[in-house]
């Protein structure tokens, strides 16, 4: 147990990581912010959002996968799934998603260990899929409606103060989108070693998190983003589209909209996806041509991959830890492998020094 | 296939998102037009119209912090 909570917080702090980018990009982008500020406070509200509400730990823990047939075994191994997936697309530089990394690490390890009755698909499909194609084209219409608007409301006045005026506002909307990131991110963690508990008997079938569980996994998320991926900051903040105040704060706006009403309603979505939707359609309500399709179309094809792939890595981990039983031994030399190979990525990182292209 | 994929928390889900995103972003910008136009009204030597559009841009401003809170609020109620 201890290593399967150690890899879940491990996953949360990749999850801050990799994240980071959704949360301050855009305010570092347009000047609002200078990026150490923007990064710290983005840092604390993820803390912060971590305790406000947890819904969707309770989708994740209950109505994804059937928790009378994970062990925590199947739980480690749909983490070291979602790890790898997570360091393989910020390697590349890609805003993927790390939620759907975890849910597809979770559902591929499950279904090697117990065949498809593991999985719920009503709620696969009506809390995850589904939210995870619309919720993107909803923050896309958003930002695109709202930029229409704010250029036709504030457009016509001296472009210095109502520049200005837009960068104060993304210091609202960058807080209330780092809220609404850790409401959502951290309680995947959450749900993810809450469903460790309940399968070792630890808690019993439909329990909350405990707070301990809430704690470290607010804890984690919060170091990850503070550490932040520059990489990622990168495609988004300046490769999608080339921004200004007003399309920042439209597609901040228009992501934490998105992703408060969901998480209201216990949809574990990608906040990520949500983000890039929110900034293409910033992009796009301007000029359709502004948005570099080519840099979207690389994203989108990345999420695309995200479910499948992290299953994929979540099943041959767990066939992987399945060779050395059911006892601590497995996980233990595959957290060592995976480490060993974490170490040898950075390792050829810091030879290789400038980052890697998205586009 | 309507339990499987949820249809009504979806579509509240998507209306909440839509009115709240696009009402704040006009609110806000509507509380920079006022900002806007407070300077150059101000500056042409015209303080009613000035003041009014003032007025207008806090009360604006006012509606887009509310909404942030009741954004907020609604949020963590459930």
């Amino acid at each position: 147990m201890v290593i399967v909570v150690g890899t879940a917080l491990a996953f949360d702090f990749t999850n801050g990581f990799h994240d980071t980018a959704n949360v301050v990009a855009t305010s570092i982008s347009t000047g609002a912010a200078r990026p150490q500020v923007a990064i710290g406070v983005a840092s604390l509200l993820n803390f912060v959002g971590a305790f406000i509400s947890i819904s969707v730990a309770a989708t994740v823990a209950n109505d994804v996968v059937d928790a009378a047939v994970i062990t925590p075994t199947i739980v480690f191994a749909g983490l070291i799934g979602a790890i790898a997936w997570n360091l393989i697309t910020w390697w590349f530089g890609l805003p993927s998603s790390s939620s759907h990394a975890l849910i597809g690490g979770v559902v591929g390890s499950s279904v090697a260990a117990a065949g498809l009755d593991a999985i719920l698909a009503e709620g696969l499909v009506g809390k995850v899929l589904i939210p995870a194609v619309v919720a993107p084209l909803v923050a896309f219409l958003v930002a695109g409606v709202g930029i229409g608007l704010a250029y036709r409301i504030a457009g016509r006045q001296r472009p210095g103060p109502v520049a200005r005026g837009f960068r104060y506002g993304q210091v609202i909307s960058g807080g209330l989108l780092a809220l609404a990131h850790g409401t959502n991110d951290a309680q995947k963690t959450m749900g993810v070693i809450t469903l460790a508990l309940i399968a070792n008997g630890t808690l019993g079938a439909n329990a909350d998190p405990p707070l301990w569980v809430i704690v470290s996994a607010a804890t984690a998320i919060g170091l990850g983003t503070y550490i932040g991926g520059w990489r990622i900051i990168r495609t988004t903040g300046s490769r999608i589209i080339k921004m200004d105040a007003a399309q920042g704060f439209s597609a901040q706006g228009a992501g934490a909209a998105v992703i408060l009403a969901s998480t209201h309603f216990g949809f574990p979505l990608s906040t990520t996806h949500v983000i890039n939707g929110g900034v293409m359609g910033a992009g796009a309500g301007k000029r359709i041509s502004a948005v570099r399709w080519g840099v979207a179309g690389n994203i989108i094809v990345a999420w695309l991959l995200t479910l499948p792939a992290a299953a994929a890595i979540g099943a041959a981990a767990y066939g992987l830890t399945h060779i050395f039983g059911s006892g601590a031994l497995g996980p233990v030399l595959v957290t060592l492998m995976a480490l060993a190979l974490v170490v040898a990525i950075f390792a050829r990182r810091a030879q290789q020094g400038a980052p890697v292209p998205a586009g | 296939m309507a339990t499987l994929v949820q249809t009504k928390d979806l579509i509240e889900t998507v209306i909440a998102s839509t009115v709240a995103g696009v009402g704040v972003i006009a609110v806000f910008s509507a509380a920079i037009w006022g900002g806007a136009r407070f300077a150059d009204l101000s500056r042409d030597g015209r303080p009613l119209a000035a003041g009014a559009a003032a007025v207008f841009g806090v009360l604006a401003l006012i509606v887009t912090l509310a909404a942030v809170v009741v954004g907020i609020v609604v949020m963590s109620s459930k």
